[in-house]
C-alpha cells in the first residue's frame, strides 16, 4: 500500500504512468513469453504522445493495459495515481477494427456511453450530435454503419470515445484498414478534433510518417519484450508537412533507431 | 423488384412445368394406375374447401393442424431461447445440458409416439408434445449459438464505455442473438409442420395429417395427396409470413448482407 502523500507526488507529473512493467502471455507451443519488458512510461495531460514500434512488437497490449482490458503480470499501470483494475469511461478507446455496434444508428453508437452511464436522454443526444458534428458527420445521424465508409466509421469510433469525455483517448493503429488517402485525410481530421477539444492521447501506429505527423511526443519501441529504446519530442508546428525538410530529417533519424524484422 | 418478380415468375414456371410432366406421365404411363392425375388432385383439394372431408372442410383441417402446431411452439419457442441462453451465458447450465440436448435432439418424433401416448394419452397432449420436441432443440441450439457468437472486442468496446454486466447483456448479447433466434424459429417452424403427420397419427379425426392417415385407411390415393398438397402449400405461407417478420425486425443485418 502507497501513502497519499505519495499518490499527490504521482499525480501532478503524469496522467498515466507505467511502473516497472513486465506482461508475459501463455502460448499453447511456446508456453511461457514475454510481451513487454521492463516498461517505464509517463503520459502528460493533454499530450499526444505516440507509440510506435514494429508489427507485432506488443503495442496494443500496452494500449490493453491502459484499458483495462489486460493487467500487467508485474509491475504497476496507474491513472492519476490509482492502479488500473477494470475497463472504465475514463479511458476511451478507438479499435483498429472499429467495433462499432452494427445494430445502432451512428447517433445510437455515439450516445452509448452517456446512455449506459444513466444520462438522461435530452443531455446525451445534445452531447452525441455535439461530437458528430466534431467528426464531420452531421446528415448521417440514423445512417448504419454498414452503409458507411471506412473512414466514416472511425469517424464515429472517434465520437464515441469522445462523447464519453474520457481524461485518456486510446488509439490502437486507428486508421491501419484506410486506404493511404483516407489516411491521410484522417490524420488532419484527427488533428483538427484533438485542438478543437484538448485530450490526452496515447496513439499506437507502425507507420513512422503518421507519427512524425501526429505526435508531440514519440516513443519508439524495441521487439519483444517490448520496452522504449528510444525517446523523440516533436515540436514542429501545426499543421504539419509531410515533405518539410525538418519532418523528413526526424524521420530518417527515427528510422535508423527502430529494430527492422520481416 | 424487378429480381424478385423474375424470381416468382420462374419458380411459377417452374412449378407449371412440373404438373404438365405429372398430367402427361400419369395418362400417357401405367403410372396412372398408382398415382391420381394432377387435375383430380387439384379438383379434389379446391372441393375440399366446400364439401366437407370427414367432419370438417379444408379450411377447417388446416385450422386445426395449425393451431395444433402453434401452440407447442410457441412453448418450444420461449423455452428454446431460454435455454440457449442460458447454456450459452453460463458454462455450468452448458456442461449440464449440453449432453441431454445432443443425445435427445437426433431421436426422430415418430419414435416418442408410443411413449407420448403413454404419458400424455390419445388427446392433443401427445400431439403437443411430439411437436414440442421437433421445434425446442433446434431454437435452443441455434440461440446458443447466437450467444456463443458475440464479438470480444464489441464486448470489450462496451465495457470500456462503461457498460455493466446486465447492459452488456442488453445491448450487446441480446441483439447479437436475435437473428440467429429467427434462424432457429424458421427452421423450427418448417420441423414443427413436418411432424404434424406424425402427431395425426396418434388417434385424431380432423387435421390435414388426418387427411394422409385416413386416405391410407381407406385407400383413397386422391385424399392422401390432397393432404400432401395441404401441408406444402400451408407450410410455403406460413415459411413466407416468418420470412417477412424476420426482415422486418432484423433490418441492419438483412442491410448487411
Amino acid at each position: 500500500m502507497r501513502m497519499d502523500s505519495e499518490r499527490q507526488v504521482s499525480t501532478n507529473d503524469a496522467l498515466i504512468e507505467f511502473r516497472k512493467v513486465d506482461k508475459f502471455f501463455n502460448k499453447p507451443e511456446e508456453g511461457r513469453y514475454q510481451v513487454v519488458g521492463d516498461l517505464n512510461i509517463k503520459v502528460r495531460e493533454n499530450e499526444f504522445l505516440v507509440l510506435f514500434g514494429p508489427g507485432q512488437c506488443g503495442k496494443s497490449t500496452i494500449l490493453n493495459m491502459v484499458a483495462g482490458f489486460e493487467m500487467p503480470s508485474a509491475g504497476e499501470v496507474l491513472c492519476q495515481g490509482k492502479p488500473i483494475e477494470a475497463p472504465g469511461p475514463e479511458r476511451g478507446m478507438v479499435f483498429q477494427n472499429t467495433a462499432l455496434f452494427p445494430w445502432l444508428t451512428v447517433m445510437g453508437n455515439v450516445e452509448y456511453g452517456p446512455k449506459v452511464r444513466g444520462v438522461k436522454k435530452e443531455e446525451r443526444r445534445q452531447k452525441a450530435q455535439h461530437y458528430i458534428d466534431l467528426v464531420g458527420l452531421q446528415g448521417f445521424e440514423n445512417s448504419f454503419p454498414v452503409k458507411l465508409s471506412g473512414g466514416m466509421q472511425q469517424r464515429v469510433g472517434i465520437a464515441r470515445a469522445y462523447c464519453n469525455e474520457p481524461l485518456v483517448m486510446l488509439l490502437d493503429e486507428p486508421f491501419g484498414h484506410l486506404d493511404a488517402q483516407t489516411r491521410y485525410l484522417m490524420q488532419d481530421e484527427l488533428t483538427r478534433i484533438w485542438q478543437a477539444e484538448k485530450r490526452t492521447v496515447i496513439f499506437v501506429t507502425n507507420n513512422i510518417e503518421e507519427a512524425v505527423y501526429l505526435a508531440d511526443r514519440i516513443l519508439v519501441l524495441r521487439n519483444c519484450p517490448t520496452g522504449v529504446k528510444a525517446e523523440y519530442e516533436i515540436t514542429l508546428p501545426r499543421p504539419r508537412n509531410y515533405t518539410d525538410p525538418e519532418f523528413l530529417r526526424l524521420r530518417r533519424e527515427i528510422d535508423s533507431v527502430v529494430d527492422h524484422t520481416l | 423488384m424487378a429480381e424478385k418478380q423474375k424470381r416468382v415468375a420462374f419458380g411459377a414456371l417452374g412449378i407449371f412445368i412440373f404438373l404438365c410432366i405429372w398430367y402427361a406421365a400419369t395418362t400417357l404411363t401405367s403410372l396412372g394406375k398408382v398415382m391420381p392425375d394432377p387435375i383430380t388432385v387439384l379438383a379434389g383439394f379446391f372441393t375440399a374447401f366446400v364439401e366437407p372431408i370427414g367432419t370438417h372442410s379444408m379450411i377447417m383441417h388446416i385450422l386445426v393442424s395449425l393451431r395444433r402446431m402453434l401452440i407447442p411452439y410457441f412453448f418450444g419457442g420461449v423455452l428454446g431461447v431460454l435455454v440457449g441462453i442460458l447454456m450459452g451465458w453460463y458454462k455450468l447450465a452448458d456442461a449440464i445440458l449440453m449432453p441431454y440436448i445432443q443425445m435427445i435432439r437426433p431421436i426422430p418424433p415418430i419414435a416418442w409416439i408410443p411413449l407420448s401416448i403413454v404419458w400424455f394419452g390419445f388427446d392433443e397432449g401427445s400431439k403437443y408434445f411430439l411437436i414440442f420436441l421437433a421445434c425446442f432443440f433446434t431454437i435452443a441450439l441455434t440461440t446458443y449459438n447466437g450467444v456463443h457468437s458475440v464479438d470480444e472486442t464489441l464486448v470489450r468496446a462496451a465495457r470500456m464505455l462503461g457498460a455493466k454486466d446486465n447492459q452488456l447483456f442488453t445491448s450487446i448479447v441480446l441483439p447479437t442473438t436475435v437473428p440467429y433466434i429467427f434462424s432457429g424459429l424458421q427452421v423450427a417452424l418448417g420441423s414443427a409442420w413436418a411432424t404434424i403427420v406424425a402427431a395425426e397419427m396418434i388417434r385424431s379425426s380432423e387435421g390435414v395429417g388426418w387427411l394422409i392417415i385416413s386416405g391410407q385407411e381407406v385407400g383413397n390415393m386422391t385424399q392422401i395427396m390432397v393432404g400432401i398438397m395441404a401441408i406444402a402449400l400451408t407450410g410455403l405461407l406460413i415459411t413466407s409470413i416468418m420470412r417477412g417478420v424476420e426482415s422486418k425486425l432484423c433490418a441492419w443485418t438483412v442491410r448487411g448482407k
